[in-house]
């Protein structure tokens, strides 16, 4: 049927991979291992082939084998053959110096194809719906904006196209507003020049930013679902969008924001530009867009990110890690791809039960453990049971 | 490597390959034993290409194009229309529209886009030479012909601002699909320009 799987991953030189060939016969697939033996790395090389990026922001040249770096031609390679809708692609990403030669410390360069035809990093998000579920998920919660950006770009990314490529435009133009806005403030020079970077940044930025409202109205009503289910009914979690310009000029703060026209959006964001022209030039960079969004947790009016416990913090990343599955499974018409890394030996027994009832909805899932135990024997029956070694990978016995 | 072995004119030839661009320590030395071991002749002749490059060029006075002579020989053909000034950024963009045929006016290479990245302002560029220009010259329409990246676009839009004030006509080059292109592989931000940018046959 066409419902969406990786069927094949390999691996050359990736992390502590220095080859790797592995079929996915099963939709559930287990893998135990030790710490440090390569678990992760495989969740991650998926997750790069799904998303163009690691799950962390790290160079590039950090995906290669430190064994291979050593040798004269240092490269990593990731392919994964998929399925869609009936339709089976190959997805490709090869790290590598970006010359053959060029002083010490070669800068590594991915190249990415589809079906060996050379493409845009952006055209392969998407191919491969994913969502990577990470014991450091709680930063979602309790770390810095950039974490929560990272996670609506993630997945709005990975299912809208037009999302990806404004965010794409919105960065390149964000680099270069900000380098003149630096050159004007140290150097002087025409402020004219502004202008056609204000328009490009409203334009992309306005995207942005409509897109953003609507996905957390979405994610919040489903996000609601699960925090009340984990916690038997007793939080009501409220989510709060804090864009990166004043959607609400004329509004007290406490106010919801209203849902925004990207027309709208636009007028505002232009002349929220004008207005703070001023202090954008003393700070030479960029003050105002999407690239300074927020968003609040909220429960009982508290928020969480300052006055949340360890364990409600947790229960909320849960929460939103499902609604993002949820949301991704609307707008795709069937659920992504669920990659799980050793999540069970950090929730309780509440919160386990509703990320594996979950496993059990999807057509694939690939889930790591240390140990065995951490899944039921139910679910160990049903999958294929894996062992990681040292970056190689061989079946385990049924007994263990 | 250790260079330290070879006599002094050879380091002194790598280094200075080495300068250039897209050239490492290695095909800089490469370069430098082929020129050892070939002919005197053509050793000379790199040598001489290269003073001449220097010393029997020059930018023309009006159009700033590299050339012998200034004016030079474009400015200087009184069958060329003097009333459309093609704007580009560098001189080989002259080369690849004279190759067209197409265009029969006027140049002005501005020598670079505006980058605020490579820290390079309008005032860098032979921007106030083209509004002075425009302003001594006959001229009706100025064609913009920087490239279509975010820097070549957003010079453009900041000259034809400038030009704007003084009632002049001001094109852009169009942008679409390459000729030989399938439509089926051309990037959605391609495509959207030839939609935007279509025309009646």
């Amino acid at each position: 049927m066409g419902s969406m799987r990786i069927h094949h991953l390999s691996l050359a030189n990736f992390r502590n991979y220095t080859r790797l060939e592995l079929d996915f016969s099963t939709p559930l697939t287990l893998l135990q291992g030790d710490n440090a033996q390569g678990k992760t790395n495989l969740l991650e090389a998926i997750y790069v082939l799904a998303t163009s990026r690691t799950p962390h922001a790290v160079a590039e040249r950090e995906m290669v084998n430190w064994l291979a770096l050593e040798e004269s031609f240092p490269y990593a390679r990731l392919v994964a053959d998929v399925e869609r809708a009936g339709r089976r692609q190959r997805l490709e990403i090869v790290v590598a110096p970006q010359n053959g030669e060029g002083g010490n410390g070669p800068t590594f360069r991915k190249q990415v194809k589809i079906n060996g035809v050379a493409r845009r990093a952006l055209d392969l998000v998407g191919l491969l719906p994913v969502v990577l579920f990470l014991p450091e998920d709680i930063e979602l919660v309790s770390g810095a904006p950039a974490v929560r950006r990272r996670y609506l770009n993630v997945a709005l990314c990975q299912i809208d196209a037009a999302y990806c490529r404004a965010l794409a435009e919105y960065n390149r133009v964000l680099t270069r507003r900000s380098a003149l806005l630096r050159h004007l403030r140290e150097r002087g020079g025409n402020q004219d020049q502004m202008r056609f970077w204000d328009e490009r940044l409203v334009m992309y930025g306005s995207t942005l930013l409509a897109r953003r409202q609507e996905a957390i109205s979405a994610l919040e009503g489903e996000a609601q679902t699960r925090q009340r289910a984990l916690t038997q009914g007793r939080e009501h979690l409220r989510l709060r969008y804090l864009p990166g310009i004043d959607l609400a000029p004329d509004r007290p703060e406490e106010e919801v924001l209203p849902m925004l026209e990207a027309a709208r959006i636009e007028a505002l964001f232009g002349e929220e530009l004008r207005a703070g022209r001023e202090k954008e030039l003393a700070a030479g960079t960029c003050l105002y867009g999407p690239h300074r969004d927020d968003l609040r947790f909220l429960i009982g009016g508290r928020d969480l990110r300052l006055y949340g416990s360890r364990g409600q913090q947790r229960t909320v990343a849960l929460a939103m890690k499902l609604a993002e599955m949820a949301v991704m499974t609307q707008a795709l018409g069937e659920p992504p791809l669920l990659l799980l890394d050793d999540m069970m030996s950090e929730l309780d027994a509440r919160r386990r039960a509703a990320l594996l009832s979950t496993l059990n909805g999807v057509p694939q899932a690939i889930c790591t453990a240390t140990d065995w135990s951490d899944f039921d024997e139910g679910f160990r029956a049903r999958a294929r049971c894996l062992r990681v070694v040292e970056g190689r990978i061989e079946e385990a016995e049924r007994s263990a | 490597m250790s260079t330290q072995v070879l006599p002094g004119p050879v380091i002194k030839l790598i280094e200075a390959f080495s300068g250039l661009p897209g050239i490492g320590p290695k095909t800089a030395s490469r370069l430098a034993f082929y020129l050892l071991r070939a002919p005197q002749e053509q050793a000379l002749n790199l040598a001489e290409a290269l003073q001449d490059l220097k010393a029997r060029t020059v930018l023309c006075a009006r159009c700033f194009n590299i050339a012998e002579t200034s004016p030079c020989a474009i400015c200087q053909d009184e069958t060329r229309d003097a009333s459309i000034l093609c704007v580009v950024e560098e001189p080989l963009d002259v080369v690849a529209i004279e190759r067209t045929r197409e265009f029969r006016g006027h140049y002005h290479v501005l020598h670079g886009a505006i980058s605020p990245v490579e820290g390079i302002g309008p005032e860098d560029l032979k921007i106030d030479a083209l509004l002075e220009r425009v302003r001594r010259e006959p001229v009706r329409e100025v064609l913009l012909a920087t490239n279509a990246n975010l820097e070549g676009e957003s010079t453009a839009s900041y000259v034809a601002h400038l030009l704007k004030a003084s009632g002049i006509r001001v094109t852009r080059l169009a942008r679409g699909l390459p000729v030989g292109g399938d439509v089926e592989y051309a990037d959605e931000i391609t495509l959207s320009r030839a939609l935007e940018g279509r025309r009646e046959i």
